[in-house]
């Protein structure tokens, strides 16, 4: 303990955003192979079960703002208000929601509301019906 | 195909040395990038773009050795994958 307290401050200053800031120096980026990876993601448990992820349920928007219509941009406005769409006329799967992330529409959804609703789940927040998810299908393979 | 991200608010990252690890606010799921994917998210901050239009993007900030749309254009599908972007 007594050698943390020792240790300045500045070493735990340089790890963090040498990388990110990139001001000033020049850096090489090599951009890969056409078949090389990146990005790798960390699963969380909730995760694990892929029947889950297709069945649980995304209410647009979440039942506290029951009746307010959703903007293109996904955002919730006040009913009638013009582009904004209606709310979606039932829970969408996790299924669901990751074909209209595709680009689909599954039946009984409004086509031309598919971004609107679309932008709706990208913005979900932690506390929010539908966010774990939501989280869940962004797990690679779903 | 253009592509576009979340605004820089909405990631939490850290650098592990040649790694960086990013935390994405609205799905709440963690990644390990390696470049040049973090520089690629940077990149749409300015708005959505297409892999040519990236390339400028970068070629403002970095040399580029092996500059070639597709291999943006793979990394971006990557980036689309994993939830960081989408096709705009």
């Amino acid at each position: 303990m007594a050698e943390d307290c020792d240790k300045p401050e500045k070493s735990a200053e340089n790890g963090g955003n040498d990388r990110l800031a990139s001001t000033g120096r020049r850096g090489v980026l090599m951009l890969g192979a056409v078949a090389a990876s990146s990005v790798v993601t960390i699963r969380p448990a909730l995760a694990s079960t892929a029947a889950s992820v297709l069945n649980c349920k995304i209410p647009i928007p979440d039942p506290s703002h029951g009746g307010k219509y959703i903007a293109q941009d996904g955002k919730l406005v006040a009913p009638g208000t013009p582009g904004a769409v209606q709310p979606a006329p039932r829970p969408l799967t996790g299924d669901e929601a990751r074909k209209m992330i595709n680009g689909m529409s599954p039946p009984g959804i409004d086509p031309n509301a598919r971004q609107a609703y679309v932008n709706y789940i990208r913005r979900l927040q932690h506390g929010t019906s539908g966010f774990t998810c939501y989280a869940s299908l962004q797990m690679p393979g779903r | 195909m253009r592509y576009a991200a979340d605004p820089p608010a909405m990631r939490l990252a850290v650098a592990l040395d040649e790694l960086v690890a990013l935390h994405h606010r609205p799905s709440g799921v963690t990644h390990l990038l390696a470049p040049p994917a973090p520089e690629l998210l940077d990149a749409l901050a300015e708005g959505p773009a297409d892999p040519a239009e990236l390339l400028v993007r970068l070629s403002r900030l970095y040399d580029l050795p092996d500059a070639a749309a597709e291999a943006i254009a793979a990394r971006m599908e990557e980036l689309v994958l994993a939830g960081l972007a989408w096709r705009a």
